[in-house]
């Protein structure tokens, strides 16, 4: 059995407990198991922090991973946000030695030093790499036949390219062929790379501009018929989910209801995961038009 | 600022400023200077299409020095940071990192967003920039995990440990003084 | 041989301009170099000049000056002027010494003239060392092989072939597809004047066909060389077509029975093809080809050739030429431009690029002149134009321009507006270049045609699935603004990059390339269409992006300097003896295993022999050599260790390096790094060697001793070294050196080797700083003192 360090971040354990839940249950039916990072903190959040104080934020990052370093493990997350500061926190401070001196000169007076053992996995990287669709579509109890998808990737899974060193972010396939390996229909649409709209602190900052954008992004995934939405990142999940309510609040009208599940959620239902434990009843938009489709 | 648009005076200051602030941070940040405006950036901008925001413009700004107009307009802050225009620019400027860095500088200048300047408070109190809430409480409960997660939320030492690391890299008193700013 | 020692040394320190006198103190080097015996020194503002020339022949006379030294630009440049005027001046050519203060000195250290000065002062009494041992050499004249070789039937290649055959010299063209034309064959219609490509182009190249003095070689390609300036021997590789040239009439009946259909590569794979066919009707020569690749064997073709041309037994053939010159015209490729994913290549059917477009507006394309989507064969109605793909973009590594694009746009523009009536033809764009003569005139009238012109590069183009549209993403820059445009059909006007063909070549023919690949000319302004290699021309877009008439100037202008060569029937080549001195020889032959030219032969009586010419003097014998018992004229030990001392007997700088440049790579590279202004430090103290091979260990030992803290040698990459292996001989030699150097307690960094293209300017001053950087870091070598000459004074 394998094991990862789980971050948990703020939105997941905060807002989407649902999420932390699947995603432990998930990787378990594949013999993974993710241990809690006890004490740990925001990542803290890239957009906002980031832009705040640059080696504030390094710093804060780089006592959260000698948190994984301490327990021996790589790090995984359900964000791409947490995903953004740690892996970049992680690739700076391998790289720039002037920076490792000032940063960890800031974490001895918590004693504590980073150190660079542990490396940063998205948890989309573990369902793709060490698992891979093959063993999924092996365990799927509940085939989501019929059901299309809407994949959203979020910016920070892959960009910067130069940071993430994780091939060209131009057109990836690695979510759509995991929709694919439960069964489900991965839809063609308008702007699929595009940004929901939350990142570098404009949905804190400027909550009209990041609604606009997201109301374009469920504008086009509706055009394109999809029955849900799917991403790796809880930041771009509670836009579209929170987000749609927010709009249906400002027009006065209930004009937008796209669900949206999390993809270890959607795997989730087609290998026979508790929707209820899933925490997807607690969602804003309810998942159950989508659920009704599914157990039809 | 007055409302005259009559640029009398290009400073290098702030073009040398961008560069050095940025460059302790990131990669490739002096190529700004081989920016040709082709705006391969601005195309790119989901933001762009909703707002004012350009983030050619501001390439422009920091090339001529344009201290005053870079960090004094808002719309810096309209940038979602997903990055399109840094994959995308011919130049290989890191465009992306050019806006965290002129951030960082309006920042230091007391320039914040209001409610920035709360979601930063949230953090120094809490270890979280979103916190729990009774809600989400109930629902862990409810689904079989912890009430509180195994977060700062859990270790008051470990909140302890953040709080100490935010005052040691000066962030409280940043914000405190840029709140100041705001308030005014 | 004494006399020359004992010989008086006239110094002309050149201050060209300001470009060496606002750095170096002209003055300073003047006196201090007045203080060495037997020398007289003086200055001139410009050496190169007529004065500059006339002084340097007056003193010779007025004070009995029996060799010269000039401090002035990179003997790369006027070696041969200065040379020249020696003659002039009565005396022997090879009594020339050369310190290179610009390039080297002046130019990269601006920001600090004292070191500068004294660093000019130092490469100065270098040059004076050298040239106390320098010996008069005769002329080597060898006669000049009264042919040609061209290679690439373009319109650079074809153009060059026609001139030098008009002019009685034979030619052999040879071009690697089936027909010559190269891309102009495939143009429509070429700007400014809009006329028809293969109009003007068909007749030139039925002449090359019938020419007397040409012989074309088509389907082939060139795969060996060897030889020197007026004697090249080339050996040329050419392709089976399975079909006999002279039995072939063109009639095409083999193809009309040909069951397979292929797409067509001349028409960018928008058409097809049979596995034998005629790449395009005007081809020349008017012979079909078998591709054997998708040639099933069924042997129809065989059946209904009336000629019996049909041959599938041919095999590969070699053929071998003798000549005295080679031009490379081996043009371009264009940029793939699914290298740039955000713009759909590939990806959506109807993104095309120009050169597709192109195809599809010919009347002899695979669409008979009528412009379609490619997704469903209707005609387009709105068509966005997108610039610089693949130019002026560091993120796909290709920085130039391509200096045709923005024209050819306009040009297609045009062409669209006319065969389309109420066609919408925009262009997307960040600098409108129609730089050339009627090139502005033609971007008037589309502008007058109402072709819309946005200012702003096309950053996303995005597929609508249904109608399989596109929605192309970009800013007005002009009015600020994010712009949508729908299209039918996006164009992409791609740029030039170096074709693989010319990569080959280049390897063959050990030409050095630019830093995009293109061929490096000897001198961008002054030696345009000469490599760098003597005897080896370029012409066309091999050297770089351009449109057909400079692609033709350059053709006249190689095919004339070509001729030159040609008619004067004999060509002087540099003196490369070596010479042994038979009492040092121990006979143990390192030299004889060193040559690769296989000039040397042991004689275990009288020593190691010279046998015959072909040396090409890289010196490697002499690099290997353990008692500097062989010697090579150019550049003796003697030469070498005299430039070595004459730095280190008053150290002016510490840590002080003595660089090992070589000639072909890492002294341009230098150059290079002068020219484009690349500051570095001032503390290295280059030694021009022809090959790194030449660098004896010995005398890197010899330095260390004396006083020098570090030594680098600097050369090609291995697979560019001019001589095959001198690189690889010199890494080895260094490497073992710096095992012993360990072994003695000496650290081993105080030496590196390092490879570097003759582009790479920019690398030779990172090399020089990072190695500077590291010597300062170790301890003081032998615990001497660094006397600096200024502080003494």
């Amino acid at each position: 059995m394998s094991k990862y360090a789980y971050f948990l971040g703020c939105l997941t354990p905060n807002r989407y407990p649902g999420i932390e839940a699947a995603t432990i249950d998930l990787l378990r039916m594949f013999d993974i198991e993710l241990e809690y990072m006890k004490g740990t903190s925001c990542c803290p959040a890239p957009g906002v922090f980031g832009s705040f104080d640059l080696e504030t934020w390094l710093t804060v990052a780089a006592r959260n991973i000698t948190i994984a370093e301490e327990m021996g493990r790589d790090i995984t997350l359900t964000c791409n946000g947490c995903f953004a500061t740690l892996q970049e926190a992680d690739h700076i401070l391998k790289h720039n030695r002037d920076l490792l001196k000032t940063i960890n000169g800031h974490l001895s007076k918590i004693g504590r030093e980073y150190k660079g053992t542990s490396s940063v996995v998205h948890v989309i990287e573990i369902l793709y790499n060490d698992i891979g669709p093959e063993r999924i579509s092996d365990m799927v109890v509940q085939p989501l036949d019929g059901v299309k998808v809407a994949c959203h990737y979020g910016c920070h899974f892959l960009k910067p390219s130069s940071v993430r060193q994780r091939g060209n972010p131009e057109n990836p396939t690695i979510l759509e062929e995991l929709v694919e390996a439960v069964g489900a229909t991965p839809v063609d649409y308008r702007d699929k790379g595009m940004c929901c709209g939350a990142g570098g602190g404009v949905r804190a900052g400027k909550i009209d501009v990041a609604l606009e954008m997201t109301r374009k992004k469920i504008e086009a995934m509706n055009e394109a018929e999809a029955d849900c939405v799917t991403t790796p990142c809880v930041f771009c999940q509670f836009q579209f989910d929170m987000g749609q309510t927010e709009i249906n609040n400002k027009l006065g009208a209930d004009k937008y209801h796209l669900p949206v599940v999390f993809i270890t959620q959607l795997i989730g239902l087609a290998l026979g995961l508790s929707p209820r434990r899933m925490g997807l009843h607690r969602h804003r938009i309810p998942v159950k038009p989508l659920l009704d489709k599914i157990f039809a | 600022m007055s409302s005259s648009q009559l640029i009398k005076k290009f400073d290098t200051d702030f073009t040398n400023e961008v560069i050095e602030y940025g460059s302790k941070f990131f990669e490739d940040v002096e190529n700004v200077r081989s920016c040709i405006q082709c705006a391969t950036c601005t195309g790119s901008c989901p933001s762009g299409r909703e707002t004012a925001w350009r983030v050619r413009k501001l390439i422009r700004q920091v090339q001529l020095g344009l201290k005053n107009a870079a960090i004094k307009n808002d719309v810096i802050w309209d940038c979602t940071t997903c990055f399109s225009c840094q994959e995308r620019c011919p130049r290989l400027i890191p465009v992306t990192d050019v806006v965290r860095t002129v951030r960082n500088i309006a920042v230091r200048n007391g320039i914040m967003l209001p409610r920035h300047v709360q979601v930063a408070g949230l953090l120094i109190k809490y270890g979280h920039a979103v916190p729990i809430n009774d809600e989400t409480k109930a629902v862990r409960k409810e689904i079989g995990l912890s009430e509180l997660p195994p977060t700062v939320h859990s270790f008051p030492d470990a909140l302890g440990e953040v709080k100490k690391l935010l005052d040691g890299t000066g962030f409280t008193k940043l914000i405190e003084e840029a709140s100041k700013g705001v308030q005014k | 041989m004494s006399d020359n020692k004992r010989g008086r040394i006239g110094v002309f320190v050149c201050h060209c301009g300001h470009n060496i006198a606002g750095v170096v103190d002209v003055q300073a080097v003047i006196d201090e170099i007045s203080k060495l015996p037997d020398v007289y020194c003086v200055d001139h503002v410009y050496m190169c000049s007529k004065s500059g020339l006339n002084l340097i022949k007056e003193k010779v006379a007025e004070e009995k000056l029996d060799k010269v030294v000039i401090a002035a630009c990179t003997p790369k440049l006027h070696e041969k002027l200065f040379q020249k005027t020696l003659e002039e001046a009565g005396l022997n050519r090879y009594l020339l010494s050369q310190a290179n203060i610009r390039e080297q000195c002046s130019w990269v250290h601006k920001a600090n003239p004292r070191k500068a000065t004294l660093k000019a002062i130092d490469l100065t009494k270098m040059a004076v060392a050298k040239a106390r041992l320098l010996q008069e050499q005769g002329k080597v004249e060898v006669p000049v092989e009264k042919a040609v070789l061209v290679v690439g039937g373009g319109v650079a290649g074809i153009t060059a072939a026609l001139n030098l055959a008009d002019l009685g010299h034979k030619v052999y063209l040879v071009e690697r597809e089936p027909s010559i034309g190269g891309h102009m064959a495939m143009l429509d219609k070429v700007f400014p004047t809009r006329d028809c490509s293969i109009c003007i182009l068909g007749p030139l190249m039925v002449e090359v066909g019938r020419h007397p003095n040409i012989e074309l070689i088509t389907y082939a390609e060139v795969t060996k060389a060897s030889g020197w300036i007026g004697n090249f021997e080339v050996e040329i590789t050419k392709h089976p077509r399975f079909i006999k040239e002279d039995e072939c009439t063109g009639c095409g009946v083999c193809a009309e029975f040909c069951p397979v259909e292929v797409p067509s590569e001349f028409d960018q794979n928008l058409g097809t093809r049979k596995a034998v066919y005629l790449p395009f009707p005007q081809a020349v020569p008017l012979v079909y080809t078998i591709d054997p690749e998708h040639c099933i064997g069924c042997r129809a073709c065989e059946a209904v050739c009336e000629r019996e041309a049909v041959d599938l037994s041919q095999k590969e053939e070699k053929i071998k030429v003798k000549v005295g010159a080679i031009l490379i015209a081996t043009g371009y490729e264009t940029f793939n431009p699914a290298e740039k994913r955000n713009l759909g290549y590939g990806v959506f059917k109807n993104v095309v690029t120009a050169l597709e477009l192109e195809r599809m507006l010919s009347p002899s394309g695979p669409t008979m002149g009528e412009v379609v989507r490619p997704s469903d064969g209707v005609t387009p109605k709105r068509i966005v134009f997108v610039q610089c793909v693949g130019s002026r973009d560091e993120s796909v590594g290709r920085t130039y321009c391509s200096r045709v694009c923005c024209t050819y746009a306009v040009k297609q523009a045009l062409e669209l507006k006319e065969r389309i009536p109420g066609a919408e033809v925009y262009i997307f764009y960040q600098d409108m270049r129609t730089f050339g003569k009627g090139f502005e005139e033609l971007y008037r009238e589309a502008l007058r045609e109402r072709v819309r012109f946005v200012r702003g590069l096309v950053s996303k183009v995005v597929e609508d699935g249904k109608t399989r549209n596109l929605i192309v993403r970009a800013e007005d820059t002009l009015l600020g603004v994010p712009v949508e445009a729908e299209a039918d059909l996006v164009v992409l006007s791609v740029g030039m990059v170096p074709s693989k063909g010319t990569e080959r070549l280049l390897f063959v023919l050990n030409v050095p390339v630019s830093e995009e690949g293109f061929v490096m000319e000897a001198h961008p302004k002054l030696r345009p269409v000469e490599t760098q290699i003597p005897g080896i021309f370029v012409a066309g877009c091999a050297q770089g992006p351009k449109d057909i008439q400079d692609s033709v100037a350059q053709a006249n202008a190689a095919a004339s300097k070509i001729s030159a060569l040609l008619s004067r029937g004999v060509v002087e080549l540099e003196p490369y003896v070596p010479i042994v001195d038979g009492e040092v020889c121990i006979r143990c032959g390192l030299c004889v295993a060193a040559c690769d030219k296989d000039v040397l032969k042991l004689d275990k009586e009288r020593g190691v022999e010279v046998k015959g010419v072909g040396c090409v003097g890289c010196g490697a014998c002499a690099g290997a050599c353990p008692t500097g018992a062989i010697q090579i004229s150019l550049l003796s030990d003697e030469m070498i260790r005299a430039q070595i001392d004459a730095v280190l007997e008053e150290k002016k700088e510490y840590p002080l390096v003595v660089g090992f440049l070589c000639n072909w790579c890492a002294y341009n590279a230098a150059d290079m790094a002068g020219v484009a202004k690349i500051q570095y430090p001032t503390n290295m103290r280059a030694i021009w060697v022809p090959c790194t091979g030449r660098v004896n260990p010995l005398l890197i030992l010899e330095a260390l001793e004396k006083g020098a803290d570090g030594v680098l040698v600097l050369g090609c990459y291995p697979q560019d070294c001019h001589y095959r292996t001198g690189f690889d001989k010199a890494k080895r030699r260094v490497e073992s050196l710096r095992e012993l150097l360990r072994v003695a307690g000496i650290d081993p960094r105080r030496v590196r080797i390092e490879s570097m293209a003759a582009s790479e300017g920019k690398k030779l001053a990172v090399v020089v700083k990072e190695f500077v950087e590291e010597l300062k870091k170790l301890p003081v070598l032998g615990g001497e003192l660094v006397r600096v000459a200024e502080a003494r004074r």
